[in-house]
């Protein structure tokens, strides 16, 4: 299963910090973007942020655990729409239908994932494909609720307090950029945790963590409920920074673009998706003058990242820091 | 009303069927859920549509075509592509589906995203006692019934029909008693892309060629393929037909704007309580 996957590195590394400096420069740079940049390119970071945490969390399944999905966009677009809707319908105040859409989220990943993920090969992946063609469906067709094709408007923005103010642009950059951190934070933690490390041995060899009292079916689901979870909290936070939703932005063009994000970067090592997502949004923010090609080149892309080095960005860093040594 | 839905449903089934039972042999010998059909399914009813219109050659001839087609982009495919990651199936499923996108959006590039009307072959309709069925309709039923039993009898009466059969079962044994394994793939993805070629080519006149046309075979077809179960063609037919008659039944009774959405409970129900299929082997 380590095929795709950046092999974990065995050799303890004297200089934890040393990893810190790519994410630091980034963050900087993010937080100093408002003060020089136009608000254009501040929705672009948005943008940018918010792929990095789906890429991030995507990467917890199916780096760390292992089975492929294609549904991180249909998770994300649940949370989306929910939060907008408890909101908008239930009247509930941001800070409570947030957190929600969030463990909404995560149930409903846990039931699709409980069944299916108990099932080896291909099974899993094509019952998530077909999971995350379904919410488009379902997002399309319920018109009366979700406005169907008219998308959804009016949402509101997150609510200020302690004088701070989310309904300007940069307030609610900052929000998302404390909610990224946040989220990445917790990734980090999670996967170099007991729970992470159970997580490699499971995509490992799946067997062998079994025989060694593991229980794989459970961490499986989990890894895969959690990601969704984090999925399904930045729709929300997504939904009431643009107020504006449509079904077209969580249809499953979008799974497969969170996919290739990670792949760019290189799964299994969290920055690396975090990296991929920074890479394509620039990339597809360049190529908006030819929208016919968007997919055409993304999906050529990823041929060429499985031909040339399934492992990504991160695979040819780590192959190149072997060799020095 | 109940009979006519119930023969939409056994033709819309027979038409998943015969998609599923390509995808069914080459899932259970070499592991790959192929995505790529879905984007064979799309060119070659394209080639179809341009030999019927633009050539003006006869129906005959365009599925012959869309045969070449498809049963030399599925060669090609697992010639070039999978074969070089054979035993890493993450890499092959994701190659299948970039190759799907691939393929339906090059159609929206050459071909525009207009849906085509494909010209109906045959016209005509049989009226027994009150309902109607056209005779195009009719013909899916008979051209798909006839495929399973030629490909039925192609497994179980020849040579490498044998060699497919025992690669299915055991794939290295297979290997060890000198069964060339590359031989099998390939056929089984050439067999697989000609089923397709033809499941489009029998359903575009019904419902026009378009580029997004083989998302929801495809989809459909591999949820027949899990309820049927691996190398089983009893459950191919049995899953399809009883997957086509859930959708037709369900979108009268329950509602049409999720008829495509039925195959997803399906799917979700085979796998809490049949996770082997419904006819899968133990």
């Amino acid at each position: 299963m380590g095929d795709l996957t950046v092999k974990p590195d065995l050799v303890t590394r004297k200089t934890p910090w040393k990893k810190l400096i790519l994410p630091g420069i980034i963050l900087l740079v993010l937080l100093l973007a408002p003060s020089f940049t136009s608000e254009y390119v501040i929705y672009v970071a948005v943008l940018a942020v918010i792929y990095a945490i789906l890429a991030g969390s995507y990467d917890l399944t199916t780096g760390y655990a292992g089975p492929l999905t294609f549904c991180h966009g249909a998770f994300w677009g649940i949370g989306a729409y929910a939060s907008a809707l408890l909101t908008l319908k239930a009247g509930l105040p941001f800070w409570l239908a947030f957190p929600i859409s969030g463990i909404l989220v995560f149930i409903f990943a846990f039931i699709i994932g409980y069944p299916a993920l108990k099932l080896k090969g291909h099974y899993f992946a094509v019952t998530t494909f077909f999971f995350g063609y379904f919410v488009y469906l379902v997002i399309l067709n319920s018109a009366k609720l979700t406005g169907g094709p008219m998308g959804l408007r009016g949402i509101q923005a997150p609510e200020g307090f302690l004088g701070l103010n989310f309904a300007s642009l940069t307030g609610s950059y900052y929000l998302i950029l404390f909610f990224a951190v946040v989220f990445l934070g917790f990734l980090y933690f999670l996967v170099h945790s007991g729970f992470g490390r159970m997580l490699i041995a499971i995509r490992e060899n799946e067997d062998l963590a079994e025989a060694t009292g593991i229980n794989t079916a459970l961490l499986k689901v989990l890894a895969f409920s959690l990601g969704a979870g984090i999925a399904g909290l930045t729709g929300s936070l997504f939904a009431h920074f643009f107020r504006l939703l449509h079904p077209t932005t969580f249809a499953w063009m979008t799974s497969e673009m969170i996919v290739i994000m990670a792949l760019v970067g290189g799964l299994g090592t969290l920055i690396g998706p975090i990296i991929g997502a920074f890479i394509v949004t620039f990339i597809l923010e360049i190529m908006r003058f030819a929208p016919e090609f968007r997919f055409i080149i993304w999906s050529l892309a990823l041929i060429i990242i499985l031909l040339v080095e399934p492992a990504g960005l991160m695979g040819i860093v780590r192959k190149l820091q072997r060799r020095k040594r | 009303m109940l009979l006519q839905q119930i023969i939409n449903g056994i033709i819309i089934g027979s038409s998943y069927a015969l998609i599923a039972l390509g995808l069914n042999l080459i899932w259970s010998i070499t592991d790959i859920a192929d995505f790529a059909q879905g984007g064979i399914y799309v060119l070659a009813a394209y080639v179809a549509y341009y030999i019927v219109t633009a050539a003006k050659l006869p129906f005959i001839l365009a599925w012959i075509g869309a045969m070449v087609i498809g049963g030399g982009l599925a060669y090609l495919i697992e010639r070039f592509l999978y074969r070089r990651w054979t035993g890493k199936s993450r890499i092959q499923l994701l190659c299948a589906i970039a190759l799907f996108f691939l393929m339906a959006n090059l159609a929206i590039l050459w071909f525009t995203p207009k849906a085509k009307i494909f010209p109906s072959y045959i016209s005509g309709a049989l009226v027994i006692s009150g309902f109607t069925v056209s005779y195009q309709r009719i013909a899916i039923l008979l051209v798909s019934a006839a495929l399973f039993v030629v490909v039925f009898l192609f497994i179980m009466k020849t040579k490498i029909g044998k060699a497919i059969r025992a690669a299915s079962q055991d794939r290295l044994v297979a290997e060890v008693v000198g069964i060339n394994i590359n031989t099998v793939n390939s056929t089984v993805f050439i067999i697989g892309g000609m089923l397709s070629a033809t499941a489009a080519v029998l359903i575009s006149p019904l419902y026009a060629v378009f580029p997004s046309m083989g998302d929801l075979p495809l989809l459909k077809s591999l949820v027949v393929v899990i309820l049927g179960g691996f190398g089983s063609v009893a459950g191919v037919l049995v899953g399809g037909l009883s997957l086509g008659l859930a959708e037709s039944l369900g979108s009268v009774y329950i509602s049409s704007a999720y008829q495509h959405g039925f195959a997803f409970f399906v799917l979700i129900l085979v796998l809490m309580f049949f996770p082997k299929g419904l006819f899968g082997r133990t």
